[in-house]
């Protein structure tokens, strides 16, 4: 029988939602703030080796030797992994598209600095990091390419030697009729952007715990894992298992961002221990090794792209050409990274026309790999600062300019020439609130009075819409067939009234525990403080995605309910037949099963749970003993897409308006950010805190993308960024304490009305941040169209003016 | 390795007296031979902040400190903070919670032994000190502004506490 999801919290068994809507403390902080949670770091199991990797100084070499002996001689050293075992053992890791994976530890030759060559299990870390000092390895040196153009000229070294090209995938997309309209556009703007690579870093590194069972030949995995059953079907077939031989234990992660990583740490791990017996085998990446070539690192761009436009601001095509280096392979899921931006690619306009072409490129750089909002923060910043270069050819705010072009709140659903289809939204009434926020009045007063006294000064305002809850289907036309994903709960009452919620995932930081258990408190009616939220391994657990594409606070409320509503129908049935009436007759309200109309007679959900597990002889026919019930939600309505990849893909459409004032200093080029303001619209707000929490969050790692992070690469592809003395992640001084209100149009279709939000402000902060430093360059006639825009390339940005 | 020295120190109140190697980081030694795991390990190269403690009362990084240099000294991890007896959060990490101060919770400890100096010194910090002493740790969720708060807010309350 289907179930309904309610989509509306007046939806719910209850008189008054007492948790969900509410900032309530959230249910993992207690033992987060004591030191007491199991980050992976902090279990050791008997018998446990530690694991250290020697990785690859060079960018592009052949391997012509390996010596281990030495190493292996080393008291404490059990076993030392090259090539040879790994080849004998392993396939590549599966990529998309297909055929550009590498092995876990190098076979052959090498393609990036960082690239694993010899793992060592030893006794402690400490010594195995000293066996690697013992190890001997020989290269003959390759030319590397070192960027997109490098590596499509011809004749060009080729990273993949079985491959005849560099060239990963190269396709377009043309929606609408592009050509008519940039041929009758009254004005087109064009521009090129470059994108230096960022990436996740989450404060922990990965880290795993593998065990490999040579009787059962099966594999265990303890680690900090994000999407564990994802993982487990990842390692199964690098590792040549079936994929119900390994087991993934999620542990709480610190941090992960999608750029946590983990198959190849993972997989060393895992033969570590096949060579050592079975014994477990710790990995725990260190800081410098996930800066070379851990998980992290992404959206290595270049784009020109256009727009085109009416005399009165009238924005009718979009044009986007991107290349993207994807490093030394698509073992990140690149080609995801590049498509997402179907799923909103117009933002939060009407343009009625676009076109989208895409290459990606294999290069000597470390492989990219997901992080935080995936592929359209960058398309974000293209789209975003080519309307502000229109507003000042036009002489309009920018502001009114994008006003003009705002889809309308009454034309929702609203489907985008990409394909995708927006739910709901207010655009313009979340323009209206944040100009009010923030006196836009009085900043383009103090702006203009800065200017007067040569100060540069400058304003973004910036919307952006947020694809929430992701799906497969977006991503079937560059080879991630599918449509829909999975997200499996089992939320069981036991014999005193307890409730237990079974999740396939575990803490990373987003606050999902807290989310499950406001829920399931407000539809059973009982205490959040009587919720235990549980991840379970992917032995047992039900189908499940876990943290991405700004799905998962979404996803496990729609699983909860369906489960409650199964519970709800079970427990009408049994209350029923004791009372001797039809399940018709039984309602659930405030945690209580009782007789429509004569509240008076009913039962807790506590008696109900305890009836059923102890008086069999009073259940009615059919009904198990079994007070708990499984779902798994999926979007509802996903289809298809056609051969330009149009399709409902992402369930949700948030939406976000920055307005950010900066101030560059001619001196130094450094930019001080004097005040940023913030309305967003993401429906109903599950937990209005944790939503406040990832737009800050969001706002943070967009400051560091736009003015800070970049994965620098020296001429000859050797990474220059090792440390966080290099690598600038923001700390207290640089990030804007922001000034936030927020719009409430809930999501017609999805669970609670709620929409996807995880990734927030990513999406937004870097555009907002380029514009603003665009306005204040402007009377300089200067625009830096290269991030981040750090003092050094705004200082030489000035200076080479002068 | 034969480099190892006999050290004494004390720990949360507790006295441990430990042979080590002269290597051992004082991270490590805490966390995995004292097995007291709330001490993060962010960087190991002194920029994160996610190790801090305090060694006789000042913040300290317990990645860059070797265990032999603590030999003698008296020092306090994010574990010495709740009451033993009923299991209550020490007023600042009641105050990360109340204010949301936190997302992943891996740089917390760190945050809260930061803080735990600040207040000892400053009790009643404005906020551009408050950024002056937090300065030397990263977050990477959340943006900082709620830790701002959460320091605000436990400030606030220990005067409170202490004025009544």
């Amino acid at each position: 029988m289907a179930i309904d999801i309610p989509t509306r919290t007046d939806q719910l068994p209850t008189s008054a939602t007492r948790f969900i809507g509410k900032a309530v403390n959230r249910i993992e902080d207690p033992a987060l703030v004591s030191g007491t949670v199991e980050f992976i770091d902090n279990l050791s199991l008997p018998g446990m080796l530690h694991c250290a990797i020697l990785r690859s100084p060079h960018p592009h070499a052949r391997i012509t030797g390996i010596d281990v002996s030495a190493a292996l001689a080393l008291p404490g050293v059990e076993a030392v992994l090259t090539g040879e075992d790994v080849e004998r053992w392993c396939d590549p890791c599966f990529t998309a598209p297909e055929g550009w994976g590498n092995y876990c530890l190098a076979v052959g030759k090498v393609r990036f600095v960082g690239e694993p060559v010899v793992a060592v299990a030893a006794t402690s870390r400490y010594i195995a990091e000293d066996a690697l000092e013992l190890v001997q390895v020989e290269y003959d040196l390759l030319d590397p390419v070192c960027n997109p153009d490098e590596a499509m000229a011809p004749g060009a070294p080729l990273v993949f030697e079985n491959r005849a090209t560099n060239v990963i995938q190269s396709r377009t997309y043309t929606w609408g009729e592009v050509d008519r309209v940039f041929a009758e556009a009254d004005r087109i703007v064009s521009r090129q952007f470059r994108w230096n690579r960022v990436g996740a870093n989450p404060t922990e590194t990965f880290g795993c715990i593998c065990q490999w069972d040579l009787a059962d030949n099966s594999l265990t995995c303890r680690g900090a894992y994000q999407t564990p059953r994802f993982m487990g079907i990842g390692r199964a077939a690098s590792l040549r298992l079936p994929a119900n031989k390994v087991k993934i234990i999620s542990h709480a992660q610190g941090g992960g961002f999608g750029g946590k990583g983990g198959p190849r740490g993972t997989d060393i791990a895992a033969l570590l221990s096949r060579k050592t017996d079975g014994r477990p085998v710790k990995y725990i990446e260190d800081r410098m090794e996930y800066l070379l070539a851990g998980g992290g690192q992404s959206w290595d761009r270049y784009y020109d792209a256009a727009i085109a436009l009416k005399a009165d601001g009238t924005v009718t095509g979009f044009k986007v050409r991107l290349v993207d280096d994807q490093g030394a392979g698509a073992e990140g899921y690149g080609t995801i990274s590049a498509a997402k931006p179907l799923a909103a690619f117009t933002g939060n306009y009407r343009i009625e026309a676009a076109f989208y072409d895409l290459t990606l490129v294999a290069t000597n750089r470390a492989p990219t790999y997901p992080y935080r909002g995936y592929g359209p923060p960058p398309h974000n910043l293209v789209l975003e600062s080519l309307m502000d270069v229109a507003a000042r050819e036009l002489a309009l705010d920018p502001a009114e300019l994008r006003r003009r072009n705002y889809i309308g709140p009454e034309q929702f659903p609203y489907t985008v020439p990409s394909g995708n289809e927006y739910d709901s939204g207010n655009y313009a009434g979340v323009l209206d609130r944040v100009l009010e926020l923030a006196d836009y009045k009085s900043l383009r007063q103090s702006q203009a009075k800065a200017r007067t006294e040569g100060r540069l000064v400058g304003i973004g305002v910036v919307s952006t819409v947020e694809p929430g809850v992701f799906d497969w289907n977006a991503y079937a036309t560059v080879g991630v067939p599918g449509v829909g994903v999975p997200e499996g709960v089992k939320v069981g009452i036991d014999v005193f009234g307890g409730v237990t919620v079974a999740v396939g995932f575990n803490l990373q930081g987003q606050g999902q525990f807290t989310v499950a258990a406001q829920v399931v408190a407000d539809y059973l009616g009982v205490e959040m403080n009587t919720v235990k939220v549980t991840t379970a391994s992917t032995d047992v657990a039900l189908p499940h995605f876990g943290q991405g594409g700004s799905r998962l606070g979404v996803a496990v409320t729609g699983a909860i309910l369906g489960a409650c509503e199964k519970l709800r129908g079970i427990f009408c049935r049994v209350v029923a037949h004791v009372m001797q009436t039809d399940p018709e007759q039984i309602e659930l309200l405030n945690g209580r099963l009782q007789m429509k109309g004569a509240p008076a007679h009913g039962m807790s959900i506590a008696e109900v749970a305890g009836l059923m597990l102890s008086r069999s002889d009073l259940l009615p026919p059919g009904v198990e003993p079994c007070p708990e019930a499984s779902f798994v939600w999926v979007s509802p309505n996903r289809n298809l897409p056609d051969d330009q990849g149009r399709c409902r893909s992402y369930l949700t459409a948030a939406a976000a308006t920055h307005v950010v004032q900066v101030e560059i200093d001619r001196d130094t080029g450094q930019v001080a950010i004097l005040g940023y303001y913030i309305v967003d619209d993401c429906g109903t707000r599950l937990n209005p805190a944790s939503v406040e929490g990832q737009l800050q969050g969001g706002v943070a790692q967009g400051v560091g993308a736009a003015l800070y992070e970049e994965y620098v690469y020296d001429a000859q592809c050797q990474p220059l960024v090792s440390t966080f003395v290099d690598y600038l992640v923001p700390s207290i001084h640089e990030v804007p304490m922001t000034v936030k209100d927020h719009l409430v149009t809930p999501s017609p279709i999805a669970p609670l009305g709620a929409k996807g939000c995880g990734e927030g402000a990513i999406h937004t902060t870097p555009a907002a941040l380029l514009c603003a430093i665009n306005d204040a360059l402007a009377p300089l006639g200067l625009e830096c169209r290269e991030t981040p825009a750090s003092p050094r390339r705004l200082w030489q940005l000035l200076h080479d003016k002068a | 390795m034969s480099n190892r020295k006999t050290i004494r120190l004390t720990v949360n109140g507790r006295h441990y007296e430990r042979e080590v190697e002269a290597r051992l980081t004082l991270a490590d030694f805490i966390r995995h031979e004292l097995h007291l795991g709330g001490t993060h390990v962010g960087c190991e190269h002194g920029i994160c902040g996610a190790c801090t403690i305090l060694i006789d009362g000042s913040s300290a990084r317990a990645c860059l400190t070797l265990a032999v240099q603590a030999d003698g000294a008296n020092i306090t991890t994010v574990e010495g903070l709740r009451n033993r007896e009923t299991g209550q959060l020490h007023p600042i990490q009641q105050a990360f919670v109340d204010a949301h101060g936190l997302q992943c919770g891996f740089c917390t400890p760190g945050f809260i032994m930061t803080t735990l100096e600040l207040l000892g010194e400053n009790p009643d910090p404005t906020d551009e000190e408050i950024k002056e002493a937090l300065g030397g740790n990263l977050c990477r969720c959340t943006g900082y502004q709620s830790i701002l708060d959460s320091v605000r807010l436990a400030a606030s309350r220990i005067n409170t506490a202490t004025a009544a």
